[in-house]
């Protein structure tokens, strides 16, 4: 017998910030039983790739859709279509300006924790003083804003000895963040530590420091996981990562209990968890680096 | 029996067809579904032709006797190959492009769209990242299965020879890098639950590149024990799910391909849009910073002030999306310039740049020279050169504009459109003269094939549709008109035995009864003594009704028996009434029919004849005259009876004093029809009734003429 199919839609696919959704959403599925269609545009910046894989999914009448918008507003309509067609929808990742009512359920990145976190990261590093610089501030990317503001919010209460001495904007390109980067550590030769806030930053940032040979002497935290090997070797401290993998999982159960009749939590949040070279074996955090299964 | 033996040969000979027909699909079926169909298959893309290929991303085009990909989409596929293709080796040369990324080959590959791994099949490929050879499995999702070294590493810009088999469940890749004592890697797995069958695919990630050479033949044991040579195979099976795997973009490596040291803080850059500003007479030396728009057949940069053409005299393969640093000799033109003998110097890859969407009035001002657009018109036609580049003509309101797209993969493209549909290019603006011959204002370079979007088809209301569909009109008129014509006869011809019938029965009852009564009479008349006068009397009379009663029984039958379709008209009919009414006397009677009579209802007719009949009566009985015409006229319209005599003559006065006069104009009145009688003492009498057959303009007089003319002769033929 076919199993009924739910479509899940990343910001992008083969990388390894997604890659873990859609294992937590396969593991999910095989236990409630679903069939899995996944895909997404081949670059997070394609929201007209994403606009027109939504459309698809709505015309061939699948039995949900979990979506990790590439765009906030360019994707509304999308939604509001996929929820007038009666077809259930989650949310992943970073919230949509619409309601979580009716069929629609939110599983999101719990942001302000991640700014917490790596502010409360920081001022362990640096012992509660020095200066920082922020990079890759994108306002595109939704929840990257939440991030910064809640870095520096925790900053000001708890370390007030540490200093964001500039702040970058970013965008989706490796290259751009590795210039940008460069300049900052021209600009400023004794700054203590950066945090970057998206994966291209972390790249980016890491790339820099590598070649001003300052890897390791500036203290590098970054967000969402996808470089393991500077972590085992101490050139980045330590990474924000998103649990994509308990959003897919939590996603598609969300999909089953709403097939189900059973009452369904609008709103969830999952907490990032910090990975660093003490925990990386931990099996929590493989699993959210898609390493393992759950 | 026979009957039955003619159903069971009918049977027999159903069954036979339905078997027949049944085989031959099956064995159509077979055939085409042949695991083996079309191999061995080779494409060494050197007379330009890929129309069995079909791209899912990415920028591809015949390049130098090779299929190149220069964009640095991740996952750009481009597929091939018969979906029932199960045991065989799939091998090429390859090439990267870029310096950070994958690019090889997929076999058993199925249900393909745009996306990273949004195919069915098995992959193996070159990647830079980690210098591996890497082999996996792409269900929608991928799971990495051998990830194997290279030796001396995986290089961008060189070739490598790859080759991929399957046989069973059995999966081996294996890379040879012909440089440096030509090393072979392998890496192989057997998937317990592995895919079937499926056709081949090129595919890259991040770094694009070209293959070559692309070979497909049947595999067999000795071919899979060959590429293994000794090494052994790893077992996959299905209680080790993908989402247990581990991710291959996970792997930490970094990105190598940010080229060295360029030192952007002491280079003055200009916006690309005050290259035109440049008037000197003297060579300008600029120094300009942006994105590749196009890189065939001419390189095109853009910035967010413009674009201009540049002419490099050397430079790294640049693909569309790298960020450059160009210097060069400006050379300012009418509406655009270019950068000369420049110097072009890659900085990064970056996302590729948006098309800025314009209308062609807008794109036609040069206002968007040299930038990338996105233009919408409408198709009208395609030309090929023999170079191979395709140009595609576009109307677009009051302008027109071409297209030009650079590869045999344009070729099929421009099969595909069709005239009059309305597309959307992507593309650079070129207005230079040396591009547009000053044809149209403007032309696109588009960078591939896949920059061609079909927005709506051609407008149905065509002129070959109008004819069609008028035509179309006309059929089924005209086998309305058959099928009517064909009821209407059938209708005809069972009135007219029905009437027969009633003759016969008729003819066998009522006749016979009154012949027999008269005889009865007769002979009591004939017993009767002679002094009763008065019974005598009686008795005549009651002899002539019988008679008269007689005749107009055998009147009756004789005009039941006449309507047949076959038969003559009214002239005839009241001829034979008029002779038998005089019995042989000197009276001349000439009947004379005109037209078809089978046109007149059968009850117009009955109406007439009895009018005719009357007519007739009171010329033999009052008129005494030497000569009776009797004139039908059938004509499309009406249909005209008229008995003449001359005779005595009829005195107008007299209209209406007596029955039959009125009871005939009563009868006319019945069917709609007019009377008019004319004559003078003396002078004769005509009796005229003209009746109309149907009312001008109803549809079935336009059918009725339609019919004429289609038959070439008249709905009602004229015989007189």
């Amino acid at each position: 017998m076919d199993l009924p199919a739910v479509a899940v839609i990343p910001r992008t696919t083969g990388i390894s910030l997604w890659e873990p959704e859609h294992a937590g959403a396969e593991v999910a599925a095989h236990q409630h039983g679903f069939r899995v269609y996944w895909n997404a545009p081949t670059r997070e910046d394609d929201v007209q790739g994403q606009v027109e894989l939504v459309d698809r999914v709505i015309d061939q009448r699948y039995a949900g859709l979990v979506l990790a918008p590439d765009q906030t507003l360019a994707l509304m309509t999308p939604v509001r279509r996929a929820l007038s067609k009666n077809i259930p929808v989650v949310i992943v990742g970073s919230p949509l300006p619409l309601e979580p009512a009716g069929k629609l359920t939110y599983v999101l990145s719990d942001d302000t924790a991640a700014g917490h976190m790596a502010a409360e990261r920081m001022g362990k590093i640096l012992n509660g003083k020095g200066t920082v610089a922020i990079l890759g501030i994108d306002p595109d990317i939704a929840g990257v804003l939440e991030r910064v503001r809640s870095f520096e919010k925790t900053l000001a209460e708890e370390y007030p000895g540490i200093e964001v001495k500039e702040k970058r904007p970013g965008l989706f390109s490796v290259p751009y963040e590795q210039q940008s980067a460069k300049e900052v550590l021209e600009t400023h030769p004794h700054l203590s530590a950066i945090l970057a806030v998206t994966t291209d930053a972390t790249r980016g940032a890491y790339s820099a420091l590598v070649e001003a040979r300052r890897a390791g002497a500036v203290k590098l935290v970054g967000c969402d996981q996808d470089l393991l090997t500077p972590l085992m070797t101490g050139e980045i401290d330590s990474v924000v990562a998103e649990d994509t993998y308990e959003m897919g999982y939590r996603a598609i159960e969300a999909l089953a209990d709403e097939r189900a009749g059973r009452p369904v939590p609008r709103l969830i949040r999952c907490a990032p968890h910090l990975v660093t070279k003490e925990n990386l074996e931990r099996p929590e955090i493989r699993r959210i680096l898609g390493l393992v299964g759950r | 029996m026979p009957r039955r033996i003619q159903v069971g040969r009918l049977i027999l000979i159903a069954v036979a067809v339905c078997s027949f027909v049944g085989l031959g699909t099956a064995a159509t079926l077979l055939y085409l579904q042949r695991p083996t169909r079309g191999l061995p298959y080779s494409d060494s893309f050197a007379e330009g032709k890929s129309d069995e290929w079909k791209a899912f991303g990415g920028t591809w085009s015949v390049y130098d006797g090779g299929m190149r990909n220069d964009s640095d989409e991740r996952g750009a596929k481009l597929m091939t190959g018969s979906r029932y293709w199960t045991d065989y080796v799939l091998e090429a040369d390859v090439k990267l492009l870029g310096e950070d990324g994958d690019a090889g080959l997929v076999i058993r590959a199925s249900d393909a769209e745009e996306g990273v791994d949004s195919y069915s099949g098995y992959y193996a490929g070159l990647r830079t990242r980690d210098n591996r050879l890497t082999l996996g499995l792409a269900d929608h999702g991928w799971q990495g299965y051998e990830d194997e070294p290279i030796p001396h590493g995986v290089q961008a810009f060189q070739w490598y020879h790859l080759k991929l088999l399957a046989y069973g469940c059995n999966v081996v890749a294996s890379a040879t890098f012909p440089l440096q004592g030509g090393q072979t890697t392998t890496a192989a797995v057997r998937d317990r639950d592995c895919l079937k069958a499926g056709g081949i695919g090129l595919r890259s990630y991040s770094s694009g590149g070209i293959w070559r050479n692309v070979r497909v033949r049947s595999a067999t044991a000795a071919d899979l024990q060959s590429m293994l040579a000794g090494q052994a195979v790893r077992d996959i099976t299905s209680d080790q799910p993908y989402w247990n795997g581990t991710s291959i973009f996970g792997s930490g490596s970094l990105p190598s391909h940010v080229n060295a040291e360029p030192n952007l803080a002491q280079t003055v850059v200009q916006p690309i849009g005050s290259l035109r500003m440049v008037t000197s007479s003297r060579p300008v030396v600029a120094t300009i910073r942006g994105v590749v728009s196009l890189s065939s057949p001419a390189l095109y940069v853009q910035d967010s002030t413009g674009g201009v053409a540049v002419v490099a005299d050397a430079g790294p393969p640049l693909k569309v999306g790298d960020e450059v640093l160009v210097t060069g000799q400006v050379k300012a033109r009418d509406y655009s310039a270019t950068l000369d003998h420049a110097v072009v110097q890659l900085l990064w890859t970056r996302t590729p740049v948006a098309p800025v969407s314009v209308t062609p009035e807008q794109a036609a001002t040069g206002s968007y020279a040299a930038m990338f657009v996105e233009v919408e018109g409408t198709f009208t036609g395609a030309t090929r050169t023999p170079q191979g580049t395709s140009v595609l003509n576009v109307v677009a309101g009051e302008q027109a504009f071409r297209a030009v797209v650079e590869n045999s993969r344009a070729a099929v493209l421009s099969r595909a459109l069709k005239r009059g549909s309305r597309l959307r290019f992507r593309g650079v603006c070129v207005v230079d003269p040396a591009q547009t011959h000053s044809l149209t204002p403007f032309v696109l370079l588009l960078p591939s094939a896949g920059d061609v979007e079909v927005v709506a088809g051609p407008p149905w209301w065509n002129t070959r549709h109008i004819v069609i569909s008028g035509f179309a009109v006309l059929l089924l008129a005209f086998i309305a008109l058959l099928i009517y014509s064909t009821v209407e006869k059938w209708r005809l011809k069972a009135v007219a035995e029905e009437r027969e019938l009633l003759a016969h029965e008729m003819h066998d009852t009522l006749a016979q009864s009154f012949a027999g009564l008269g005889f009865q009479l007769q002979a009591i008349r004939n017993r009767m003594p002679a002094n009763m006068p008065h019974v005598q009397e009686q008795l005549e009379l009651a002899c002539d009704l019988v008679r008269h009663s007689h005749e107009e029984a055998r009147r009756q039958i004789m005009m039941l028996r006449a309507e047949s379709p076959e038969t003559a008209g009214l002239a005839p009919l009241l001829e034979s009434c008029a002779r038998h009414m005089l019995q042989g006397g000197d009276v001349l009677v000439e009947a004379r029919q005109e037209g078809d009579p089978r046109a007149v209802p059968l009850r117009v007719k009955d109406t007439l004849f009895r009018i005719g009949q009357e007519a007739v009566a009171n010329a033999v009985r009052h008129a005494r005259p030497s000569e009776i015409r009797i004139l039908a006229r059938c004509s499309d319209h009406t249909v005209a009876l008229v008995i003449e005599d001359n005779g005595r003559g009829f005195e107008q006065s007299r209209e209406g004093k007596g029955f039959g006069v009125r009871g005939m104009r009563r009868r006319a009145a019945t069917i709609g029809g007019t009377m008019t009688i004319a004559g003078s003492p003396g002078e004769g009498t005509r009796v005229m009734v003209t009746v109309p057959l149907r009312r001008p303009g109803t549809l079935s007089i336009w059918t009725g003429v339609l019919w004429k003319r289609m038959r070439g002769r008249g709905f009602y033929e004229q015989t007189g």
